[in-house]
């Protein structure tokens, strides 16, 4: 709870790193409906496909420089030496990005869905997919940055990007579902299947990569 | 015995003579039956009476996605072994396997394209199958990208396993997506638990094809490795005599 807090206030300090990517995210969304013709049918056709990378791009932007500054300023090292397992305050520190961009981008998604399709229900249940789908584009691009650390994000993301896009498919199927009112629940019930096993695994998998870094 | 056999052979030195006494036996054997399974496929087995002469592509084309994925499984396999038992020769292998499995994989996205236009009247389809071969192969570029950009092969070699297996989830999903997903692309038509759909007069030149091109591979793996000893080994005294 102590290294929550910590983190929290360290990443409340840096306003461009958590403000950055929900600011792209918001202009990527007001963009939207310029490119298209102000239609109701015609924004509703493209509106969750636009979403659903929206929320990638600004994952994408989040884990950009989370280990950064830790590895440069010696920080990372000393958290290696701490007495708790390393790959629990990896998790923490995900966590923590999560709640401060992941959390606000879902509320926002939330949002933006109603506004475009003004039906309640749909954008409810937009909700729980884009808190699960934010965590676990967050995960995976935590894994590339950590194997990136000091070649720059852009490597990082092009060897995990291809990884996202199997829940980017899972995203497009569950709204398909969710339209045609058939079995949503077991969309949510796999992301949430995929979300148990990558909040172990990445962690864990980051940590050894850092160790890997720093030897 | 065999935990001997395993050290022995793990041994890059071992390793480089080995394939020298055999690489010769599989390249030519593997040859003949692969030119003599086309042959057949391609000039002795009937027309397909939905889909014509076209379906010939097959020789080609299941050969190389079967062996996509299956490099891909032998590149987590390695991945695994370098980091539980810290063989070398496993770190050497994956990076060997890399580019070949990105080669396949094209052979498999091109050879599926070029069949698509005659069959589904399309040449490409965002269907599960598909995109996840596409992934597969994006997957490869990456993975040889990480590893180039590393001068510390170790370094690289520890990240490459890594991110290895974290990948190897793509696999299961490219051979079940035809089962979970409703895909333009067929089902499997050779499978270890159900007879095959495909008639016997098709089916025997196809596993001829498969067993000659994974020889092929191989051939080009036991090439690629050897040169990844050659570049790592290279300040060696064994090597020095050996070149």
């Amino acid at each position: 709870m102590k290294i929550l807090k910590l983190e929290l206030l360290k990443l409340r300090k840096k306003t461009r790193s958590w403000l950055g990517p929900i600011l792209v995210f918001w202009l990527i969304m007001i963009a939207y409906p310029l490119t298209v013709e102000f239609l109701q049918e015609k924004l509703e056709i493209g509106f969750f496909s636009v979403l659903w990378i929206a929320i990638l791009i600004s994952m994408m932007l989040a884990a950009e420089d989370i280990f950064t500054e830790d590895f440069n300023d010696g920080t990372l090292e000393q958290m290696m030496i701490k007495s708790s397992p390393f790959s629990i305050l990896v998790s923490i520190k995900t966590l923590t990005y999560w709640m401060l961009i992941g959390v606000p981008i879902s509320v926002l998604s939330f949002i933006f869905s109603f506004g475009t399709t003004e039906n309640f229900s749909l954008s409810l249940m937009i909700l729980p997919l884009s808190l699960i789908s934010s965590y676990i584009f967050l995960n995976l691009f935590v894994l590339g940055n950590a194997l990136s650390l000091n070649k720059g994000s852009v490597l990082g993301a092009l060897i995990t990007m291809p990884l996202a896009l199997p829940v980017l498919i899972v995203l497009g199927k569950s709204l398909t579902a969710i339209q045609l009112d058939i079995n949503f629940i077991s969309f949510i019930l796999l992301l949430l299947g995929c979300l148990s096993i990558i909040m172990v695994a990445i962690p864990l998998v980051v940590s050894y990569i850092i160790k890997a870094h720093l030897e | 015995m065999i935990k001997k056999f395993i050290h022995q052979f793990a041994s890059p030195k071992t390793y480089l003579f080995q394939v020298d006494r055999f690489y010769h036996y599989i390249f030519y054997i593997s040859l003949i039956i692969y030119v003599f399974s086309i042959c057949w496929g391609l000039l002795f087995t009937p027309e397909d009476f939905v889909q014509g002469n076209s379906f010939r592509i097959i020789y080609l084309h299941v050969p190389a996605s079967f062996l996509s994925q299956s490099l891909y499984a032998a590149m987590a396999i390695a991945s695994a072994t370098y980091l539980i038992w810290r063989v070398k020769l496993a770190a050497y292998l994956v990076i060997a396997i890399a580019p070949i499995g990105a080669m396949t994989t094209f052979i498999a996205l091109v050879s599926g394209s070029i069949w698509g236009i005659p069959t589904w009247g399309t040449w490409w389809q965002w269907d599960a199958r598909i995109t996840s071969t596409l992934i597969l192969f994006i997957m490869y570029l990456g993975l040889i990208s990480l590893h180039n950009s590393f001068s510390n092969f170790e370094k690289a070699d520890k990240l490459l396993s890594w991110l290895v297996i974290v990948g190897a989830v793509n696999i299961p999903i490219i051979k079940k997506s035809v089962d979970w997903w409703s895909t333009l692309h067929q089902s499997a038509s050779i499978t270890l638990t159900d007879k095959p759909s495909i008639d016997v007069v098709m089916l025997y030149p196809l596993i001829g094809s498969i067993i000659g091109f994974f020889g092929l591979v191989i051939c080009l793996v036991l090439l690629s490795s050897k040169n990844q000893i050659l570049i790592r080994e290279k300040n060696k005294s064994w090597i020095k005599d050996y070149v």
